[in-house]
């Protein structure tokens, strides 16, 4: 602080930064008049006015709203995904084939667990919206299962082109042979 | 299964290399021959100061080469023809005390340091040579240094008498022999060179005619014929004699060999002996051996010979006489025998090799000087044969009035020339080897079975494969007490890396098959592929008399048997592994189905005749004035593990897989044109050809088919805008150039190439390459999933190389880079020359000299081709084309891999009551 180079008065100055406030208040001395303690909560009010119980319904809005949370929640790790994805490049390394595991491994075990995910939060009431939460969130990891296929295929995993079952191709088999027979 | 296979195989295709310097002299053998002996052979001391000598000789195979006596080792050979025909006449002189042998061989005299094997001097006469001998005589004229050699050559037009310089090679005179008489004989004695003609009579018979002559100048001093009355009908019943002595002599009988008439050269007088029979047999050949040193005794040893024993007689020349008596007799013993002629200062020692014993004797007086019995011979022979001795080279040591010991080198009748000290076997070097016509690989019987077996196992349902399986290892066991004795010493080996040495019988990889041999004289000669050192088996298969040649093919219908087919027999069957013929023809296995219709076709008189059903299906003649140079069909057993090439972005080519694929070269030699065609020879359809002019067929024209591919290589001549050169052509079919197309007959299960005819595309890509291949041959493999290498025979440089086939793969991309999917598939820009890299050259620091062909067979693991090369030279090694990708190499480190094993067991145990006690401490400490 320097006071000389500071315009305002020393007044001000001290009530804007006091040097030293006071932890709390000695019970015995009043307040002077006119002063209101600024960060005081209103005790008195909160205990006599309890707060209300929400309503059913209320609950299941907010239900329903985390579950729409978790629903989407898949999606919103796509883009990072991707990403990572296409860092890792085609390439079978060891690396990229356990990023390429957890990536279906994630959305599939989601998949399966999908009762289980959204148990705690329905209830008889949200049973119909719920469904909806359901099918996004199944859709969500069918986006993220996608993405993983994409990589796949990009890394040549795919039995998609004609070498891929050239193995299983039989060579045709002339009916005729012909042999040399030397004439010496 | 196969898919990750070919991935695996792609990976590695690219870095191929043919040897590793560890598996060098390890997995590939070679045998430096010089062929089968003939009479011109002789011991020789190279270096005058020193006695060691060393063993000359020129082959039957026109080959030049001196052997250690000791060991056997080839201290040096020179080819001097190598299309020696198999009866020509070769010579082979050393002057007493000189460091030079002179040979003769065809129309060429040369001269040869004795040491080294370099050439001195080599004169070309122009014609055939009659004679070559050395002149032996001081007359203070001659150049210091090497003797003079004399050479008699034939032909109408130069026949002459040469006297050649010893040291430059100059003629020095030459005395022309005209009037039409065939000059036979050329014999020096110490004052005069004698020329022995043979004059044609009126009659049709032969008076000998000798001519003598002034050594100094040429000059003819005197000419007269010989009163041999009427019984010289041909040149063959003169008993030829090298003549190089104090009395040179000229023999010769009657056609029933009855009488041995003998003349001193010189003398006009003839001594008559008459040839007694034994038991009734005719004598069948007479041989005469003299010394051949002017300053030796003149006697002289006849050798006869029935069809079932042998006696010689001795005879002495009184020389002041010049008359001729016999001294004394050897006796007749049963076989056959062979005799040589040793000298030491002026006594003469002939020593005679029988089937048991070896004798010497002096020449003097028939008491023995030395006897020793040959128990064995130390050759493999057939079964029930008698190795019998045909020619014998000997070398004498004296000591006071006794022989201290005789060398002898033999060649016996199974083709080995074998070395006797004192009547033991030394040494054998097995020449029959230098003249094989024909090999084959035969897989032992033991591993083809389980071959057999395996492929059952892969070809029933899994629960029948599992119990064939399980009853399979239930028989196993019951070698186990065989097995178990030897087990730690093969686990000693196995650690050591000791175990080179497996026999035949218990080969696990396929490495020790048989490989079959046919030779020029009609021997069969069994090999271990994997291990030359001994000879399994070598037997008598043709009776071919002399001069007769035969052109056997070998083949193997099925495992441990080997069968020998040629004009004279349809086709013999032989036990692989001991050599037995087979009684009854096994039905022959064609190795295909029975429901395909056969074309039978051959080459007749430069057309290809088929026949189908013995019905004439096509013929394939030439155009006018071409003549067929070669056929290369398909082979007949040639796996191929995929149908077609995956391109960089796993699309598919398709191959163009025709077993009925041949390649037919024919040449135009007016036109200097060669045309190649790949013929279907079911249909006779031409499916490609391509014809280059200005080829020189002169030089080797090698072709070689396979797979979807071909390959051949000629020398085109020099033209306005290209020079002489020698190309490699590489041509692949496929069944359509556009990916994932399986041409139009699409997947069709069967189909006939006489109903439906579909062309090939053909990608060619044309190299230049430094050298002339010989002969082509490609690795082959169980699988054929192994990638291939081209082998080619180069004869100018002695090798062997090994070419891979993405260096000549026609796909490589011209004028551009490769693109990215092409670099995928391992592709690179086509480049014009392909330089031999001396990574390639299978033979590395060897010489393989004179290979006629090369033979191939799969081994028994996937990765492995086995390759074997005859010809003079005998090669054979093994190949990777994709690195041992189902073995473990010779780098693999045992040690490493079973010390990382016990430390971490020693880690295990040491750790282990560390690790409880810890647990233990935690239970007790609670929270």
């Amino acid at each position: 602080m320097a006071p000389h180079s500071d315009p305002s008065p020393q007044w001000l100055q001290a009530l804007q930064h006091p040097a030293n406030p006071p932890k709390s208040k000695p019970a015995n001395i009043p307040d002077p008049p006119g002063f209101t303690p600024a960060s005081k909560p209103n005790k008195s009010s909160a205990t006599k006015a309890p707060r209300k119980q929400p309503t059913p319904a209320e609950i299941d809005t907010l239900k329903l709203k985390k579950a729409w949370e978790m629903a989407i929640a898949p999606a919103k790790s796509l883009p990072m995904n991707a990403i990572g994805m296409y860092m890792t490049g085609n390439s079978l390394q060891i690396f990229s084939i356990m990023m390429v595991f957890m990536l279906f491994k994630t959305p599939i075990t989601a998949l399966i667990n999908v009762q289980a995910t959204f148990a705690r939060l329905e209830t008889e009431g949200n049973r119909g919206q719920m469904l909806g939460v359901k099918l996004a969130f199944v859709a969500c990891n069918f986006l993220a299962l996608a993405l993983g296929i994409w990589k796949v295929n990009g890394m040549g995993l795919l039995p998609t082109t004609r070498s891929d079952w050239l193995a299983w191709e039989v060579p045709r088999d002339p009916i005729e042979r012909a042999y040399y027979v030397p004439s010496w | 299964m196969r898919l990750p296979l070919i991935a695996a195989v792609t990976l590695l295709a690219r870095t191929t290399l043919a040897v590793f310097a560890d598996e060098a002299f390890k997995v590939d053998y070679h045998l430096a021959l010089i062929g089968e002996p003939s009479d011109a052979s002789l011991f020789h001391q190279p270096n005058p100061s020193s006695r060691a000598s060393l063993i000359y000789s020129v082959s039957e195979e026109g080959v030049l080469g001196a052997v250690n006596p000791r060991d056997g080792t080839l201290v040096w050979r020179q080819v001097l023809s190598l299309e020696a025909t198999a009866r020509n006449t070769s010579f082979l002189r050393a002057g007493e005390g000189q460091d030079v042998v002179i040979s003769g061989l065809g129309s060429q005299v040369a001269a040869w340091s004795a040491a080294d094997g370099r050439q001195i001097w080599s004169v070309d006469l122009g014609s055939q040579l009659a004679d070559v001998e050395i002149l032996e005589l001081s007359d203070g004229k001659e150049t210091p240094g090497p003797k003079d050699a004399l050479a008699l050559s034939t032909t109408e037009k130069n026949a002459a008498v040469s006297r050649i310089d010893g040291a430059t090679g100059t003629i020095k005179w030459q005395y022309p022999l005209d009037g039409g008489d065939a000059p036979y004989q050329v014999s020096a004695s110490a004052t005069e060179v004698y020329a022995v003609v043979l004059h044609k009579t009126m009659m049709g018979y032969i008076k000998l005619k000798v001519i003598s002559l002034d050594p100094v100048t040429g000059h003819k001093k005197d000419e007269y014929v010989l009163s041999s009355d009427n019984e010289l009908a041909t040149p063959d019943s003169i008993i030829s004699v090298g003549a190089n002595s104090a009395s040179p002599i000229i023999a010769w009988t009657d056609s029933a060999y009855s009488v041995l008439k003998v003349n001193v050269i010189g003398t006009k007088a003839t001594s008559t002996f008459s040839i007694e029979k034994h038991n009734g047999h005719a004598v069948t050949s007479i041989k005469l051996h003299a010394p051949y040193h002017v300053n030796c005794l003149s006697h002289f040893l006849v050798h006869y010979e029935t069809s079932d024993a042998h006696w010689a007689e001795v005879f002495h020349i009184d020389p002041k006489q010049s008359k001729v008596e016999k001294a004394y007799s050897l006796p007749k013993i049963s076989g056959k025998g062979a005799f040589s002629t040793s000298t030491s200062d002026a006594n003469v020692y002939f020593t005679r090799v029988t089937r048991d014993q070896v004798v010497t004797v002096s020449s003097a007086s028939h008491g023995v000087l030395g006897r020793w019995a040959v128990e064995d011979y130390g050759v493999a022979g057939g079964t029930g044969e008698v190795t019998e001795p045909l020619r014998s080279v000997s070398d004498v040591s004296i000591k006071g009035e006794t022989v201290s010991a005789v060398r002898s080198a033999v060649l016996l009748s199974t083709g080995d020339w074998v070395l006797l000290r004192d009547g033991m076997p030394i040494w054998s070097r097995p020449e029959m080897l230098a003249s094989v016509v024909a090999a084959s690989f035969v897989a032992p019987a033991e591993a083809e079975a389980l071959v057999h077996e395996l492929e059952a196992e892969a070809h029933s349902n899994p629960l029948q494969a599992y119990i064939h399986r399980v009853i399979r290892h239930l028989h196993d066991l019951q070698k186990l007490p065989v097995v178990l004795p030897s087990l730690p010493q093969r686990m000693m080996q196995g650690f050591l890396g000791t175990n080179e040495d497996e026999d035949v019988a218990s080969d696990t990889f396929g490495f020790h098959q048989i490989v079959a041999c046919a030779t020029k004289n009609g021997r069969l000669v069994a090999l271990d592929a994997a291990n030359l050192s001994k000879i399994l088996w070598n037997r008598q298969v043709a009776d071919l008399k002399s001069e007769q040649t035969w052109q056997p093919i070998v083949s193997s219908p099925k495992g441990g048997v080997i069968e020998v087919k040629s004009r004279a027999a349809a086709g013999t069957q032989y036990n692989a592994s001991s050599g037995e013929q087979l009684l009854s023809i096994l039905p022959i296995d064609v190795e295909l189905d029975a429901a395909a219709k056969p074309v039978q076709y051959t080459m007749r008189e430069s057309t290809l005749e088929a026949t189908m059903d013995g019905n004439a299906a096509w013929h394939f003649s030439p155009m006018d004035g071409e003549r067929i140079v070669s056929l290369v069909p398909r082979p007949v057993n040639d796996p191929v593990a995929s149908i077609g090439k995956v391109l960089g972005d796993r699309r598919v080519l398709y191959k163009y897989l025709d077993p009925n694929l041949a390649l037919l070269v024919t040449a135009k030699d007016t036109a200097r044109s060669a045309t190649f065609y790949v013929l279907n020879t079911v249909s006779g359809a031409v499916l490609h050809s391509s014809s280059h002019v200005g080829v020189d067929l002169s030089a080797p024209i090698s072709s070689i088919m396979s797979e979807n591919w071909f390959a051949y290589s000629l020398t085109a001549e020099a033209s306005d805008d290209s020079p002489k050169g020698h190309q490699l052509v590489v041509g692949e079919l496929f069944e359509s150039l556009v990916a994932d197309d399986r041409g139009p007959l699409e997947v069709t299960a069967n189909y006939s190439s006489i109903q439906t005819s579909t062309d090939p595309f053909t990608l060619t890509q044309t190299y230049q390459i430094p050298e002339a291949i010989s002969k082509m041959a490609v690795t082959r493999t169980r699988q054929g999933i192994t990638s291939r290498q081209l082998l080619a025979v180069l004869p100018d440089s002695h090798a062997v190389v090994g070419l891979p086939y993405a260096v000549l793969d026609p796909r490589r991309p011209a004028n551009r880079d490769p693109t990215k999917t092409e670099q995928l598939e391992g592709l690179v820009r086509y480049a014009p020359v392909i330089d031999l890299d001396p990574k390639w050259y299978l033979n590395h620091k060897r010489e393989v000299i004179g290979l006629r062909d090369v033979v191939t067979s799969p081994a028994l693991i996937e990765s492995t081709s086995l390759v074997f090369a005859y010809g003079l030279d005998v090669f054979g090694t093994r190949l990777s084309p994709s690195f041992s990708f189902d073995i473990l190499g010779a780098d693999f480190n045992k040690f490493q891999m079973l010390a990382t094993v016990a430390a971490l067991a020693v880690a295990t145990f040491a750790v282990a009551p560390l690790v409880a006690r810890k647990q233990v401490n935690r239970r007790w400490q609670f929270l």
